[in-house]
Parts: C-alpha cells; sequence; structure tokens
C-alpha cells in the first residue's frame, strides 16, 4: 500500500475535523456542507479500497487484520454524520470532530498494520 | 426528562459508537481467524465489543434500564481485566482486548468512559428527577436520582 494513498486520507480527514473542531469552538451545529466534505473524505476511502482491491502489491493484502481496518473504517463517517446531524447544538460538531479523528487515526494504523504483515 | 443522546450525551454516545466498533472488529477478527490458540481471551475480547454495543445502543436509545447494567458490566470488566494483566499476565493473552492494561493501547478511553458513563446517566437523571420534583420536595431530588432512576 502506498504511503501517499493513506496520507492523502489523513491530510482529507484531519481538513474534515479542523472544520468540525472551529464550529465546536463558534458553538455551531454541523451544516450540510460539512456532511458534503464527509462525503468526499467517504468516496476517496472508497477509492483505497478499490486501488488495493486492484493492486494488492506488498505483504499486508494477505493478512486478515489490514481487511478488518479497511473495511471497519467505511462504517465511522457515515454513522457519525447521521449521528451529528440529529443533534442541532455543538455537541453535533463534537461527535463529527469525533468520527473524522478517528478516520485519520485509522488510516496511519492501515499503514502500520500493512508494514507488519 | 433529560434524554441520555442529547446534548453532551451525543458525544458520548459517539465514543460509545467507536469502542464498539473497535472492539466488535478485534474480537470478531481474533474469534474467526485464531480462535483455537486462546479461546478464553478471545471470547472475553468479543464480548467487551458487545458490552460496548449494547451501551451505545441503549444510550443512544434513553434505555435506562439497559444503559445502567451495560456501563457497570464495562465498568467492572476493564478494572478486573485491567488488574489482571499487571498482576497475573500469563493468565490472558495480554493483546486480546481493548481492556489489557486498562486499554492503554486506546488512549486508556476504556477506563474513562464508563465513569464517564456513570456521571451522564447520574446527573441527566438528576435533571428529570428535578423536573418530577420542581415546586414540592426539591431537596429530596438528589438521593433517589442513583441506579434506581
Amino acid at each position: 500500500m502506498s504511503t501517499l494513498l493513506v496520507w492523502v486520507g489523513v491530510v482529507l480527514s484531519l481538513v474534515l475535523a479542523a472544520s468540525a473542531g472551529w464550529h465546536t469552538l463558534r458553538n455551531r451545529p454541523v451544516i450540510l456542507r460539512q456532511l458534503l466534505a464527509g462525503a468526499v473524505v467517504e468516496a476517496y476511502l472508497l477509492i483505497q479500497l478499490v486501488v488495493v482491491l486492484v493492486h494488492p502489491a506488498g505483504g499486508g493484502a494477505a493478512s486478515g487484520l489490514f481487511w478488518t481496518y479497511v473495511v471497519t473504517q467505511l462504517f465511522v463517517l457515515p454513522l457519525a454524520a447521521t449521528w451529528a446531524f440529529a443533534e442541532r447544538t455543538r455537541w453535533s460538531s463534537v461527535v463529527l470532530l469525533l468520527g473524522a479523528l478517528v478516520v485519520a487515526f485509522l488510516q496511519l494504523r492501515l499503514l502500520q498494520v500493512w508494514g507488519q504483515a | 426528562m433529560r434524554p441520555t443522546s442529547q446534548g453532551p450525551g451525543r458525544a458520548l454516545v459517539t465514543v460509545y459508537g467507536v469502542l464498539a466498533l473497535a472492539a466488535c472488529a478485534r474480537g470478531g477478527f481474533e474469534v474467526t481467524t485464531k480462535f483455537h490458540e486462546a479461546p478464553l481471551s478471545y471470547s472475553l475480547a468479543l464480548f467487551a465489543g458487545v458490552v460496548y454495543a449494547v451501551a451505545t445502543f441503549a444510550l443512544a436509545t434513553n434505555r435506562r434500564w439497559l444503559a445502567w447494567p451495560t456501563v457497570l458490566t464495562e465498568m467492572v470488566g476493564v478494572l478486573v481485566v485491567g488488574t489482571l494483566s499487571f498482576v497475573a499476565p500469563g493468565l490472558f493473552r495480554l493483546h486480546a482486548s481493548v481492556w489489557s492494561w486498562f486499554g492503554v493501547e486506546y488512549l486508556l478511553v476504556p477506563l474513562v468512559l464508563p465513569f464517564l458513563g456513570v456521571t451522564w446517566l447520574r446527573r441527566s437523571g438528576r435533571a428529570a428527577a428535578d423536573e418530577a420534583t420542581r415546586g414540592a420536595a426539591p431537596d429530596e431530588a438528589a438521593p433517589g436520582a442513583g441506579p434506581a432512576a
């Protein structure tokens, strides 16, 4: 798995996290534009999945642990976004912030798991 | 009545959900790929995931009667397994569950979370009791707001 493929994902999810963090500080809930940004990050994760499926070069592709991470990370943002959007206080933004940070963390773990296998 | 799923509870449920996902994925992976190596440890790992999943569901849907026992089970689980991984490291596979070493691999979130959960259940429950007894006997609201609330 290429390092670039992961780092782009880390940057995208951190941008989303920064946006949600800003809204938390300004005491504002999640807005539609942030959900669209979340959809972009999610789309990127799906592209990642396809790339790894098509080009399983390297040791990690053989590991079940790696695939557990690749599949698990897909659930985080859709669930967090749905859960966040139903709340109309600043806690809405906290939810999206947590979700985005978890995705960034899982992206980095992907790189580690790939190396371990 | 203050629902457990609103306000700060939104964020709490999110953290519970993340741990449920992490623990179920981990336990599920271990049970399906290498169960025979250490059946007890990997069952425990999956059990932790189920406890978090039930707690997430209970807090998200305002089921206090279900949230209390699961949060307390989680508290006992992390304290017992965390302690055992220090005093009897040979007993379990050390890396088996999110509760090993009090969840240090998960930034100690598994250790802190049940205490946050209990605090939140008490606080949101007390708000409910306050509302119910407002004007009648405000002083008696607090003692009755424990686990029975």
